[in-house]
């Protein structure tokens, strides 16, 4: 008797938690076929749901339901894109996204020439990954407005000094070549000096002077053989820096024009997920969908 | 046996008879002459015209028997067929022709540049035939033109080198689009009203002008010059339209797009201007922009457009 007590409520139990899980999963698939996002956000993630959208700190039992569908995220974030990305559009209107796979988006920065690749939009969790590199470059232009900088203007000074230098030292061919010629003939008439004992170390320091700038000299020449491809190497550098300049200074404008600077742009970026929920709860509660 | 070739074999009067022959022979080819070139400056009828100068154009006066002291050259015929060509579109004053002093020649002006570039046509003397329009003092030929052939190549090399680089800081940018529209306006009509084959290479206004460039395989370096260039003069360099290449808009109507135009295979790099009314040609935004000048000269050994390779080496 027991026995099959225990055998029963063991299975009253179980039937139980399939229950829940079949009502988890019809309640969200009720909640797609209305269209209604909200809902799906907060069964993807009720504790989340519940303490930025509720503001309430109610410990509910963590319930593992949405666990049910991490193996179709791919699919949920494919839907849910749709109107998270039209929101995005007109809080962020400078990102571009690229789907390029089921349900994984790439984020680019702006729509000029050679833009960059900015991170991934994870739909799910309504959050931007940007990645590190591209958002600290942001961040430090950022910062060097201030100085009246751009992020590269050190770099391009100091690439384009040294390509001044390069040039001069070209131009400066001739003025070598004199300079040779002179030290030449002083070495020969070094070495036809008479050779008494009391004046040899001098004459050996004089020659050995000659020699090393002789040999200065030499060591310019060569640099000025290959100055001309090292200041087109430069020239290349430059390009390469000044792009990256005139690309965060686009990317600073769109902030600026968007969110008036960089700390409003992040400040909306922790709130993303609130300020969307509160958005489609607003829709809802609007009763109109505004097409704005 | 009688041998009416050779004349060892002829009688007195039978050489006199074939030598009073080759005379009048070349006195009719003298009147043919004439007649050709009554046609050539005083007809009203630009079919007419056409057919003297066609014919003027490899047109030998001289025989063995009858040689003209005082003869133009056949390019003259060329340069007379083009000032009356634009007379009966009511265009004859837009060029001026000059005859030399001393010699028979004739040079050409075009009336909006005047002494600043003095042209005449030059005959091209291989198996191709032709002429090419020259400017005397530089040597840059403008177009080729082959009567016979019914063809028309415009020469983006020569029209760069003389009106963007040379002439660009002493004649103002109208009047070189003045001058070099009567060009356009010649071709056109030999393209419209005798079905010349004609390429108006950076001429082209028409949208769909693919204008190609030198490197078909373009260093990515090029593009990124202008997008540089561009935003330092308050304009943005932009993804091309299918994300291939790159698209600056110029003027609210004017957009310029550079794009690889083979998606497969071999590439093939090149330019594009669309304007609504379809009058703005390449040569036109080297003329009003002047950053984009700049980026083209600077990058003109990649990005020259390509004339015809048959015609222009």
């Amino acid at each position: 008797m027991e026995n099959q007590e225990q055998q029963a409520s063991a299975a009253d139990v179980l039937t139980q938690a399939i229950a829940n899980k079949l009502d988890y999963l019809s309640t969200l698939q009720a909640a797609v076929q209305h269209g209604d996002d909200r809902q799906v956000y907060e069964l993807l993630d009720q504790a989340r749901y519940y303490q930025e959208i509720k503001k309430t700190r109610a410990a509910r039992t963590v319930n593992h339901l949405a666990e049910l569908v991490d193996n179709i995220h791919p699919q949920i974030s494919h839907y849910l894109s749709d109107n998270l990305i039209d929101y995005l559009g007109h809080v962020y209107p400078f990102f571009y996204y690229e789907e390029y796979t089921t349900g994984r988006f790439h984020i680019y920065f702006g729509n000029w020439w050679d833009r960059r690749l900015f991170g991934d939009l994870d739909v799910v969790n309504v959050r931007f990954n940007f990645d590190k590199t591209e958002y600290q470059k942001l961040q430090r232009s950022f910062e060097l407005e201030a100085q009246h900088q751009r992020l590269n203007t050190a770099k391009i000074e100091q690439i384009s000094s040294e390509s001044e230098a390069l040039q001069k030292l070209m131009d400066a061919q001739s003025v070598r070549d004199n300079q040779k010629t002179q030290l030449r003939e002083q070495l020969k008439e070094n070495s036809q000096k008479s050779s008494m004992p009391w004046d040899t170390s001098k004459i050996k320091d004089e020659r050995q002077q000659i020699v090393d700038q002789l040999t200065e000299l030499a060591d310019q020449d060569e640099k000025a053989l290959n100055a001309h491809k090292a200041i087109k190497e430069n020239d290349d550098k430059i390009l390469v820096l000044s792009k990256e300049d005139t690309i965060l200074n686009y990317e600073k404008q769109s902030i600026r024009d968007a969110f008036d600077d960089f700390e409003h742009f992040e400040a909306h970026n922790q709130s993303l997920y609130a300020d969307y929920l509160n958005s489609l709860i607003g829709k809802s509660e609007g009763g109109v969908k505004t097409n704005d | 046996m009688i041998n009416e070739n050779d004349p060892s074999t002829l009688t007195t009067s039978g050489r006199l008879l074939n030598y009073n022959e080759a005379i009048k022979s070349g006195l009719e080819t003298g009147l043919t002459f004439t007649k050709l070139m009554d046609q050539l400056i005083k007809t009203h009828d630009a079919d007419e015209l056409v057919a003297a100068a066609t014919q003027l154009a490899d047109f030998k006066l001289d025989s063995d028997y009858v040689t003209f002291p005082h003869q133009y050259s056949n390019a003259d015929y060329y340069l007379l067929f083009m000032s009356r060509m634009l007379e009966l579109h009511d265009q004859g004053k837009h060029v001026m022709v000059q005859s030399r002093d001393h010699h028979e020649e004739l040079t050409q002006q075009l009336t909006p540049l005047g002494d600043r570039g003095t042209f005449s046509f030059r005959v091209e003397t291989s198996e191709n035939g032709g002429v090419f329009y020259r400017e005397r003092a530089t040597g840059q030929s403008l177009f080729y033109l082959n009567l016979e052939r019914k063809m028309f190549r415009f020469n983006s090399h020569a029209l760069t080198q003389l009106f963007i680089i040379d002439l660009h800081d002493t004649v103002p940018a109208d009047t070189v689009k003045a001058s070099v529209q009567i060009l356009v306006d010649f071709a056109r009509y030999l393209k419209e009203d005798y079905g010349y084959s004609v390429d108006f290479n950076v001429l082209d206004a028409a949208n769909q002008q693919n204008y190609a460039v030198r490197s078909a395989d373009l260093p990515a370096g090029v593009v990124d010059r202008l997008f540089v260039a561009a935003a330092k003069n308050d304009y943005m360099l932009t993804n091309g339209v299918n994300g291939n290449g790159a698209q600056i808009q110029l003027d609210k109507n004017v957009v310029v797009d550079i794009f690889n135009n083979q998606l497969e295979g071999q590439p093939e790099w090149v330019l594009t201007v669309h304007d609504d009314d379809q009058k703005v040609s390449w040569f036109d935004i080297l003329l009003r922009y002047p950053f984009m000048r700049d980026w083209y000269l600077e990058n003109l050994d990649d990005l020259e457009i390509v004339s015809d390779p048959l015609i222009f080496s």
